[in-house]
């Protein structure tokens, strides 16, 4: 057991002495620290026992980023509160922080597990993933966090347990922006969370998970009294990723048959509002239709426009007189047979203006009958 | 053998020839069915040893020229046939021997735009935060109506209370994409339903406030009867057309509309009226505009109006108390070389009621217009913007007549790029017009295609109110496609707020733009950057 008391004659020593003279210490077999701080960071950074052995640091009056970047057996204990970024990229270790800690708490931790006997601040347990190859990394919380808390969280779990928060949400406006994995267990009120998420009720894994958990957590925090209040399930949720669920808008089509004026804006003035019609049309559609003109008796019946139309639309009759007709309903107006024939019987005229032909009662307006 | 002159026009001598390939040809008649132009025609040849080929044909005529349009390509089923531009076409000198030509569309001479010379080149990083465009909550709203400075707001505290104890002009706080200012008449009734119906749909179900500026040509009795109203600008030109029937229409409005906007000019023929030929006011025409069948003009000047100042008295007031002055008004013009002097006068406003100066730059679009004034008239929109924001800064009363900016705007498909940089440069907001009808389905372009807005032989159904072609519009799809376009303006709109660190429109920040042209950045007062 080692004690490094970072001043000495009123010299504050800094985070580099500090920090090389734990590494040192650390190479020559020593595992126990106990370090009164003023202030220097990271404490103690990615720590190794050459034999595995585990590795204890009690803090006292960290600066920012303590119990950053840990390795698998470094377990760091902060006797009162941290400023920023506790636990900031966790790779394994366990910090248990008795007190408060500042801003983003947690930022990015992969694995381990951190403890917060207090407050945590905004932007905690942003961006916390689980890297598949190690053990989810979990970040407690006994009290509540700032705002943007969780925010783009992808894996792992987060447990915030509401204590002494009995107004406003336990998690601070806009939690869990982004979020995409994982799970944010919650004691009390929530505020607005994204819609791509679900606050759900606990099933039975949750509850064991948490019933487990919490006991070594306030164990960890020297809360250990709360855990009746805390156990009381019904009050618990958890934000998990909904199930992916495309946003189905209704189409302009089912849109415009539920809530536009009916029949069309302008169903007063043409009954035809809205009918839609393909670009190449026959009968009233066509642009130009061919017309059969045989008034010199020119025809010589040889049938080559029936045989060249490329709709079939051409028919031949003989009661008393010699007719061809095209039929509307295949024409096309192309005028094929009116290029073929060689007697030029076939003229291809402008079809009337298609408005003569709509349907209903042209040219009433509302106002007319006022 | 028929006897050819050289004077007589050959498809040569066209703007647009037709490529066709006989061997692929399967003579389905489609595309000579099809085309609105009569551009092409089967013809029978005759071949030596009493044979005949059928054959299609380029009609080489002014009158049935091929456009462009490209129906024909469309529909073909064997490419077999296509129109291509053609370099050496004589067709604007043959044109013009027959009297002014007139086309739609917009100008053709390409001019650049200067909002390609602008980049967005202050990325918030290090010192300010970028933003998270997916996720940060952006406030994109801009305001149609007077905006009153904070010193003449009439508030009272009273207690701990502040207390408004008068009236405020009304504003719209509104989506700061308009779609604005084409007519019935101008547009098919299926075109300008399809846009209406993608009004709706965007404040209804997407929750965007797009609001629409109907065009003078009169309003469906069905739309300003319903509460659909609340999305509409009525317009008001010169010629008031259909606005009797709207006036008598006021006591059966079931709420009301959402601002009035007088036009007194047009980016793409400044300082030119309008005209709907007799032939054009088909029966819809003359209910929904409520006019004899008979030319319809609309001077280039309102008749009523002899200086700025009157037309802030007289239209404003009327327009303002007509709608129990619930209603914004705000006034368009063209942008020319004398908006600063407009917009100062504008701004002296001593009603507290113009509700919005639109500037309409010379890339705007037009329905009809003749060739000259398309080609020759006009101003470009930034300079114009930028002027009248410092003009309105140097004063201090910036943001209290919102500027909106039009004419071109997507004109290289990125209208939210646009927006962006025209919103940087001063305004509050920006309109589209043309960009709208591409996405229908227009075909027209700057490249000399189609552009036959004039001649009511709309290919595609928009710009005509011939039923047979107008029937060739989906409704639906044609909403789709304007209801997905915004929605994709909009996330790129908040792609470009948030790397500059802006929750709201940062409107004037010219600060986010950098030119890589020098001449421009001195004119607008930005960065050079190269």
């Amino acid at each position: 057991m080692r004690t490094i008391h970072t001043s000495t004659k009123n010299q504050r020593i800094s985070t580099q002495e500090l920090l090389t003279s734990i590494r040192e210490a650390v190479e020559q077999g020593e595992c126990d620290f106990v370090i009164e701080a003023q202030g220097q960071h990271d404490i103690p950074g990615p720590l190794w026992n050459s034999q595995g052995k585990a590795l204890h640091i009690t803090v006292r009056n960290p600066g920012q980023r303590v119990g950053a970047m840990m390795l698998p057996g470094t377990n760091v204990l902060v006797e009162g509160s941290a400023p920023a970024d506790v636990g900031w990229l966790n790779a394994g270790g366990t910090l248990i922080v008795k007190g408060d800690v500042g801003d983003t708490a947690g930022h990015c931790a992969a694995s381990g597990t951190i403890y917060i006997g207090g407050r945590a601040g905004a932007r905690s347990g942003s961006l916390m993933k689980h890297d598949p190859l190690y053990k989810a990394p979990e970040l407690w919380i006994l009290k509540h966090t700032g705002s943007f808390s969780f925010e783009f969280f992808s894996g792992g779990y987060a447990v915030v347990c509401g204590c002494d928060c009995e107004q406003g949400s336990v998690l601070g406006d806009r939690p869990c922006v982004g979020m995409v994995g994982g799970v944010v267990y919650v004691r009390g009120s929530v505020g607005d969370i994204p819609q791509d998420l679900a606050l759900l009720p606990l099933d039975h894994n949750d509850q064991a998970f948490l019933n487990e958990g919490l006991d070594r957590f306030l164990r960890a925090v020297d809360e250990k009294h709360r855990a009746p209040l805390l156990k009381d399930w019904e009050v618990w949720h958890k934000i998990v990723p909904a199930p992916k669920q495309e946003l189905v808008r209704p189409s302009v089509a089912q849109y415009r048959k539920a809530s536009w004026i009916p029949g069309g804006l302008f169903a007063d003035i043409v009954a035809d509002s809205g009918i839609h019609a393909p670009i190449l049309g026959t009968g009233l559609h066509r642009l130009r239709i061919p017309v059969w003109e045989n008034e010199s008796n020119t025809c010589l019946d040889c049938h080559k426009c029936a045989l060249t139309c490329p709709r079939n639309a051409i028919e031949r009759t003989q009661d008393t007189t010699l007719t061809y007709t095209a039929d509307p309903a295949t024409c096309i107006g192309c005028g094929l047979c009116q290029a073929v024939c060689p007697n030029h019987i076939w003229r291809l005229t402008d079809a009337p203006p298609l408005v003569e032909h709509l349907p209903g009662e042209k040219g009433r307006c509302v106002m007319d009958n006022r | 053998m028929e006897a050819i002159n050289t004077q007589d026009i050959a498809t040569n001598d066209l703007a647009w020839k037709i490529e066709y390939i006989p061997e692929r040809c399967t003579l389905c008649g489609s595309c000579v069915a099809a085309c609105t132009f009569a551009a092409i025609a089967f013809v029978r040849v005759d071949l030596p040893h009493k044979k005949t080929k059928l054959l299609i044909r380029q009609e080489p005529s002014l009158a049935h020229c091929c456009v462009g349009c490209g129906v024909c390509e469309k529909l073909c089923p064997s490419q077999a046939i296509r129109p291509i531009a053609n370099p050496h076409s004589r067709q604007h000198l043959l044109t013009s021997c027959s009297g002014p030509a007139r086309r739609g569309g917009r100008s053709n001479l390409q001019r650049q735009r200067t909002v390609d010379a602008l980049l967005v080149g202050r990325i918030s990083q290090m010192t300010d935060p970028s933003l998270d465009a997916e996720r940060h909550t952006f406030d994109i709203k801009a305001p149609l109506g007077r905006i009153l400075s904070p010193d003449k707001l009439p508030l009272q505290r009273i207690g701990d209370t502040l207390t408004i104890t008068g009236k405020t002009p009304p504003v719209r706080w509104i989506y700061p994409l308009l779609f604005s200012d084409m007519s019935i008449g101008a547009l098919s009734t299926h075109a300008w339903e399809a846009i209406a119906l993608a009004v709706a749909y965007l404040n209804e179900v997407c929750h965007i406030p797009v609001r629409m500026s109907s065009g003078e040509g009169g309003m469906p009795m069905k739309l300003i009867t319903s509460d659909k109203l609340k999305y509409m600008i009525l317009q008001i030109a010169s010629g008031h057309f259909g606005w009797d029937r709207i006036i008598r229409t006021i006591p059966h409005m079931p709420c009301d509309p959402a601002g009035i906007l007088i036009k007194i000019g047009q980016g793409a023929k400044p300082g030119d009226g309008g005209l709907l030929p007799e032939s054009k006011v088909e029966h819809h025409i003359q209910h929904i505009r409520g006019v004899p069948k008979t030319t319809l003009h609309s001077p280039p000047n309102h008749q009523g109006l002899y200086s700025i100042e009157e037309a802030v008295q007289k239209m404003h007031l009327s327009l303002h108390a007509a709608f129990g002055f619930r209603v914004p008004v705000a006034i368009k013009c063209a942008a020319s070389s004398t908006s600063v002097a407009v917009y100062n006068n504008l701004l002296r406003d001593p009603y507290n009621i113009c509700g919005g100066f639109f500037l309409d730059g010379v890339q705007g679009g037009t329905g009809a217009a003749n060739t000259v004034s398309l080609d020759h008239t006009g101003h470009p929109i930034a300079s114009t913007l930028r002027d009248c924001y410092r003009a309105a800064v140097a004063q201090g009363l910036q943001g209290q007549i919102p500027l909106w900016v039009g004419g071109g705007i997507g004109m290289t498909g990125q209208a939210a790029a646009d927006a962006f940089k025209l919103i940087c440069l001063g305004a509050n907001g920006v309109f589209i017009g043309k960009l709208l009808i591409q996405l229908l389905g227009c075909v027209g372009n700057e490249y000399g295609r189609c552009n036959q807005c004039s001649t009511g032989q709309c290919p595609t159904g928009i710009c005509t109110q011939d039923y047979r072609l107008m029937m060739r519009l989906d409704i639906d799809k044609g909403a789709e496609a304007i209801v997905n376009y915004v929605l994709t303006f909009d996330s790129e709109l908040r792609k470009l707020m948030a790397p500059v660190g802006n929750s709201s429109l940062p409107v004037g920040r010219a600060d986010a733009l950098i030119s890589t042209d020098a001449a421009i950045a001195k004119q607008l007062g930005i960065q050079y950057a190269c």
